[in-house]
C-alpha cells in the first residue's frame, strides 16, 4: 500500500502554433516515447493504467481519448479520461495510486488548437440557455474578470503588462516554449485589443502540444530513480458557473483549492515556505490574481508584488520560470505543463531557466471559463 | 485496495424519451436527490463530486462547471471523466479510488445523458476516425447490425434469437418503474417491427432515453454506521481496445479482445472458476439484442457459439438459473452518460433486496456488471453483500 | 384562472452546434491517402513484432506498443466479412447530411491485411444477394478526380462467378 505519490519522469513536446506534420495520436507517441524511454520503463511490464486528458470537442472526435489509444497503451489495460485542464489529471492519477490499485500510472494530456476554433470551442462552455447565445468565449469572460478586478483591487493596466514581460522573458530561456521575446511595457500596452481590456498579448496564443508524465507509489519510485518529486499536497475546487453569481474579483474556488493542498502539505505560510510557482495565466491578469488565490499575497496586493520584483526570475519567489502559459501552452494541456515545468524545477532539470535549489513548488490549473474549477498540486524534493 | 468502498444509496430519474420539463442541471438534481434520501444524508455531507457524460451528445463543453448547482459540487473537490458509453461505471471506479485513497470518506457519483437535446446519431458516428470510417454514418445501429450478420453466419442463430433478448428485456422493463421502454411485446411484434439496418430492427435496438443516475460511495466504518444494507464493490476491471479494430463485429475472431481480457481478468482476481456459479445475477451493458448474446459468450456463461441458446432455454430470464439484466438493461433504457452507472446501481438493489417487481426470485449474495462504449470498452465491476467475498 | 392553474409552458431552445475541423491526417495516414490518390493503391503497415498488418496504417501497433515499420500493398481485392443494410438516414457528420436508404455497405478484408474497411457495397440491398464471405473488390473513382480521402474508393463490387 503505497503512502506517496511521485513523478519519476516528464516529457513535453516542443510547442509551436500549428504541428501539421502530426496528427495528434502521433504527437502524443513523442512524448509517451519520451518519458518511457528516460525512465527506462514499458507499458506492459511496468505502467498498470493511464490517465489521460482532451476534449471530445477540442479534438473533434466523440469519446477524445479513442485516438491516444494506442499510443497511451491502452489496448486490453485500463486508461481513464480526464476532461478537464490537465492538473486536473494529476490529482486523479495521484488517487489511483493512492488507492492501492496502481503503482504506476501513465499520464497524458494533448491539444492541437490549430486544428479547431479557439472561440467557437470555448461559447459551447456557456450554458445553451441564458448565456451561450451571447456569442461569449473564455476572452471576452476574462475581460469581464480583468475589469472587475483590476476595478476593485486597483491593479493598473501596467501591472498586467509587467506579467507579459516577465514571462516572455523568462521564455527565452526555455527550450520548448514558442512565444518568447524582450519587450517593453509600453509594447504591450500598444498591442490591438481583443476585448478591453485585453490585449493581443495579454492573451496564451493558440498553440499545438502534448505533455507526458510517469507517476508511481513510493516504493516503485524510489527504484525507478533517484530524484523522486513527490507530491505533497493537493486540492481542487468547484466556483458557481455564472458569472453574475460570482465576485469575479475573487478567486474562491483557487482559495479553498490551495486551502486543501496546504492542509495536507502542512504549509501555513505560501510566500515563505514555497520556492517556485508555475501557475496558468492564460490571461495576464490571472497571475496576479491567482497569486492571491494561492495565499502568496492579500487580497489587492498582486499589483505591488509584481511591481517589486519578488515574483521575477531572480526574485525571492519566481512566479512562471517557464514562460507560463504566455509562452505558448495549448489549453488543456496547460496545468499538466505546470506540474512538468514544477516538476523539472525540482530536480534540477529546467534547462535554461533553472530557479537556484528549489525544494517545494506549487503548480497551478484551472478549467472552465474565468477559473471556475481550481487545482492546485504541491510538489517537494523530500 | 487500501480501503475496502461500499455503496450507501443511490438514485435514478425516471427515465424518458422526453425530458421537456427539466434542464441538464435540474435532471442531475433529480437522481442526487433521490441518492440522498436513499442514503438519509444531506449534501453538505458529501466530501467530493464526480461527474460523467459524453459532452459532444448535448453540444455543452464542460458540463460539470454548468451542473454544479444540479451536482451539489459547488464548493467542493470534483472532477469529470468522460470516456463515452462506459463513464457511468468509471465514475463508480473513480469514487472507489477517493475513498480507498484515504483523502474521502463519501463520495458522490453521477452519471446522466439527455440524449433528446443533441443528435445521438451523428454523435455516435463520430466515433470513428474524422478521415477513417466517420462519413459511413453507421453510428452504433450499423455496427451491431454487423455483429448480428456475423453472429448469424458462424453460428446458425437466427432473427428470432434476437427477438427472444428484446421480449425479455422490455418485459423486465415493465417491472422496473423508472425504465424508459416497458413494452409489453411478444417476439412477433420484435419480428414485425420496423428494419433499421439488417437484421436489427426496431425492437432490437437500445433506445434514446434522457436519465441520470448518482451513487454514494463509502468507506467502511461510515458504511457500517450509517448503511443497513452496504453493497461491497470487491473488485473492477478496466479495459479499451485498439482505435480501429472493431473485432466484436467479427463473433469468430480468435484475437484476446476486450470483453474476453477483461472478464478473465476479474475472475482471476476474484478467484472465479464458473461464474455462473459464483454470481446470482448479471446486469450487463447491451446495446443490442447480439451483443446480449455475444456477452454471454464472452463473460464465459455458456461456451462460444452458445450464446443464442442460453435465451432459447430461457435460462437468462429473471427468474431462470442466470438472471441478466432483470433491470430491462440498456435495450430497455439508454441515457448512455448513465447507463454503464444503471448497471451497477441495479445489480446493487438486487443485492440490497430493494428491486421491487423486478428482484429475482432467489437469494442475491453477489453481481457482476459490465459497460460498454468507444471503440469496444469495458468496465467490470463485481459487487457482494459481505466484505467475505 | 389563476396563475398557478395554467399548465406551464416549457420552451425548447433549439441550437446548431457548428464546431469547423481541419484534421490534420498525420504521417502514416497521409502515405495511405496519397498512394491511394496517385497510384490508386491501397497500403496497411506491419508490426515488426506480431507481424500483424493494420489498415489504416498508424504509428504504433496497440499490441505490441511499438513503432510499426514494413509497408504492405494490399490487394484491391478482398473478403466480406460483415454487412448490413441501412434503412435510417442517419446524418453523416462529416457533410451534415444522411445517405440515402437502403443502402448496403459492409467490412472488407483486403487480401494481404488482418484489418477490416468498411464501405458501400455496390450491391442491391437485398438480404440474399448478400453473403459473409464474398469476395469483393475496391471500385475506385477516375484518377484525375480523386482527392486523397475514402471518398475516392466509390463503393466494393462483387466479384463475378464466385
Amino acid at each position: 500500500m503505497s503512502e506517496r505519490v511521485a513523478i519519476v519522469g516528464v516529457a513535453q513536446t516542443r510547442f509551436g502554433p500549428k504541428r501539421a506534420d502530426v496528427n495528434y495520436s502521433e504527437m502524443a507517441y513523442e512524448v509517451i516515447a519520451q518519458v518511457l524511454g528516460k525512465t527506462g520503463l514499458t507499458v506492459e511490464r511496468d505502467v498498470d493504467n493511464a490517465v489521460s486528458c482532451s476534449h471530445d470537442i477540442w479534438d473533434g472526435q466523440t469519446i477524445s481519448d479513442i485516438g491516444i489509444t494506442d499510443v497511451i497503451g491502452g489496448h486490453l489495460r485500463n486508461e481513464e479520461k480526464m476532461a478537464m485542464d490537465g492538473s486536473t489529471a494529476v490529482y486523479y492519477a495521484a488517487i489511483g495510486i493512492l488507492s492501492g490499485e496502481f503503482d504506476c500510472t501513465l499520464v497524458l494530456a494533448h491539444t492541437k488548437m490549430s486544428q479547431t476554433n479557439r472561440n467557437v470551442v470555448n461559447n459551447t462552455a456557456f450554458d445553451p440557455i441564458y448565456t451561450r447565445l451571447l456569442g461569449l468565449d473564455f476572452t471576452s469572460a476574462a475581460a469581464l474578470q480583468a475589469a472587475r478586478y483590476m476595478h476593485v483591487r486597483d491593479i493598473t493596466d501596467r501591472q498586467a503588462a509587467k506579467v507579459v514581460v516577465k514571462n516572455l522573458a523568462n521564455a527565452v530561456h526555455n527550450p520548448v516554449a514558442h512565444n518568447k521575446g524582450r519587450y517593453t511595457i509600453e509594447e504591450v500596452l500598444d498591442a490591438p485589443v481583443v476585448a478591453a481590456p485585453l490585449r493581443k498579448m495579454d492573451i496564451a496564443p493558440d498553440t499545438d502540444g502534448a505533455v507526458a508524465l510517469i507517476m508511481a507509489s513510493e516504493e516503485k519510485a524510489k527504484r525507478i530513480t533517484s530524484s523522486p518529486v513527490w507530491i505533497l499536497g493537493m486540492g481542487t475546487s468547484y466556483d458557481a458557473h455564472y458569472l453574475g453569481d460570482r465576485d469575479l474579483s475573487e478567486c474562491r474556488a483557487l482559495e479553498q483549492a490551495a486551502a486543501r493542498a496546504y492542509k495536507m502539505t502542512g504549509i501555513t505560510d505560501p510566500a515563505r515556505e514555497i520556492d517556485v510557482v508555475e501557475l496558468s495565466e492564460e490571461f495576464s491578469y490571472q497571475e496576479l490574481l491567482w497569486l492571491e488565490g494561492l495565499g502568496i499575497c492579500a487580497h489587492g496586493e498582486a499589483g505591488r508584488l509584481i511591481d517589486s520584483g519578488f515574483t521575477a526570475m531572480d526574485g525571492d519567489l519566481p512566479v512562471n520560470p517557464s514562460g507560463g502559459l504566455l509562452s505558448g501552452v495549448p489549453a488543456n494541456v496547460a496545468g499538466l505543463n505546470r506540474v512538468a515545468e514544477a516538476a523539472l524545477q525540482l530536480t534540477g532539470d529546467a534547462e535554461g531557466h533553472q530557479v537556484h535549489n528549489p525544494k517545494i513548488a506549487v503548480a497551478q490549473g484551472h478549467s472552465g471559463f474565468c477559473g471556475q474549477h481550481q487545482c492546485v498540486i504541491v510538489l517537494g524534493k523530500e | 485496495m487500501k480501503r475496502n468502498v461500499a455503496i450507501i444509496g443511490g438514485g435514478q430519474t425516471y427515465h424518458a424519451a422526453r425530458r421537456h420539463d427539466v434542464n441538464q442541471v435540474e435532471m442531475v438534481n433529480e437522481a442526487v436527490r433521490s441518492a440522498l434520501e436513499d442514503a438519509k444524508m444531506a449534501i453538505d455531507e458529501i466530501d467530493t463530486v464526480l461527474i460523467g457524460n459524453m459532452e459532444f451528445f448535448e453540444g455543452t463543453h464542460l458540463t460539470d462547471c454548468w451542473l454544479v448547482d444540479g451536482s451539489g459540487a459547488y464548493g467542493k473537490p470534483g472532477l469529470k471523466i468522460t470516456t463515452g458509453g462506459t463513464v457511468g461505471a468509471t465514475i463508480v471506479c473513480g469514487g472507489v479510488h477517493h475513498v480507498a485513497s484515504g483523502l474521502f470518506d463519501k463520495v458522490l457519483c453521477i452519471g446522466f445523458e439527455k440524449q433528446e437535446e443533441g443528435d445521438t446519431g451523428a454523435i455516435l458516428s463520430g466515433v470513428a476516425h474524422p478521415l477513417y470510417g466517420r462519413s459511413m454514418a453507421g453510428a452504433a445501429v450499423g455496427y451491431f447490425a454487423m455483429m448480428g450478420t456475423s453472429y448469424m453466419a458462424a453460428w446458425g442463430a437466427k432473427e428470432v434469437h434476437s427477438a427472444m433478448v428484446a421480449v425479455k428485456a422490455r418485459q423486465n422493463a415493465r417491472k422496473n418503474k423508472y425504465a424508459h421502454l416497458k413494452l409489453d411485446i411478444t417476439v412477433e411484434d420484435a419480428l414485425n417491427s420496423r428494419m433499421l439496418a439488417y437484421p436489427i430492427r426496431m425492437l432490437d435496438m437500445c433506445p434514446a432515453s434522457n436519465g441520470a443516475c448518482a451513487m454514494i460511495l463509502a468507506d467502511e466504518k461510515t458504511a457500517k454506521d450509517r448503511c443497513a444494507n452496504p453493497v461491497w464493490i470487491r473488485a473492477m476491471d478496466t479495459a479499451h481496445n485498439e482505435q480501429f479494430e472493431l473485432d466484436w463485429r467479427d463473433v469468430t475472431t480468435k484475437k484476446p479482445i476486450f470483453s474476453r481480457t477483461s472478464s478473465a481478468r476479474i475472475y482471476k482476481q476474484l478467484g472465479v472458476n464458473k461464474p455462473v456459479d459464483y454470481f446470482d445475477v448479471f446486469e450487463i451493458y447491451e446495446p443490442a439484442t447480439w451483443a446480449e448474446m455475444v456477452w454471454y459468450e464472452d463473460l464465459g456463461l455458456c461456451g462460444p457459439g452458445e450464446g443464442f441458446r442460453l435465451i432459447e432455454e430461457k435460462r437468462t430470464e429473471i427468474d431462470g438459473s442466470i438472471p441478466v439484466n432483470p433491470s430491462g438493461g440498456v435495450l430497455s433504457t439508454n441515457c448512455i452518460g448513465a447507463s454503464a452507472m444503471l448497471r451497477v446501481w441495479e445489480a446493487a438493489l438486487q443485492i440490497r433486496g430493494d428491486a421491487g417487481d423486478h428482484q429475482v426470485p432467489k437469494e442475491v449474495r453477489r453481481a457482476l456488471t459490465t459497460a460498454y462504449g468507444g471503440t469496444n470498452w469495458t468496465v467490470i465491476t463485481a459487487l457482494s453483500r459481505s466484505l467475505d467475498d | 384562472m389563476r396563475p398557478e392553474d395554467r399548465k406551464q409552458e416549457l420552451i425548447d431552445i433549439p441550437m446548431t452546434v457548428d464546431v469547423p475541423y481541419r484534421f490534420a491526417a498525420g504521417k502514416y495516414m497521409t502515405k495511405f491517402l496519397v498512394e491511394l490518390r496517385d497510384n490508386g493503391k491501397f497500403y496497411g503497415i506491419r508490426c515488426p513484432v506480431c507481424k500483424r498488418v493494420q489498415m489504416p496504417p498508424r504509428i504504433v501497433c496497440a499490441a505490441c506498443h511499438v513503432k510499426n515499420t514494413e509497408w504492405v500493398e494490399l490487394g484491391p481485392e478482398g473478403t466480406l466479412v460483415g454487412f448490413t443494410i441501412m434503412y435510417l438516414p442517419l446524418t453523416d457528420p462529416t457533410t451534415g447530411k444522411p445517405h440515402e436508404p437502403p443502402f448496403s455497405y459492409g467490412s472488407v478484408r483486403l487480401d494481404g491485411s488482418d484489418s477490416v474497411l468498411d464501405h458501400f457495397l455496390n450491391i442491391e440491398p437485398e438480404v440474399e444477394k448478400i453473403k459473409v464471405g464474398m469476395r469483393v473488390k475496391a471500385v475506385l473513382r477516375s484518377p484525375e478526380q480523386r482527392v486523397g480521402d475514402l471518398s475516392d474508393i466509390l463503393y466494393f463490387d462483387p466479384i463475378p462467378h464466385q
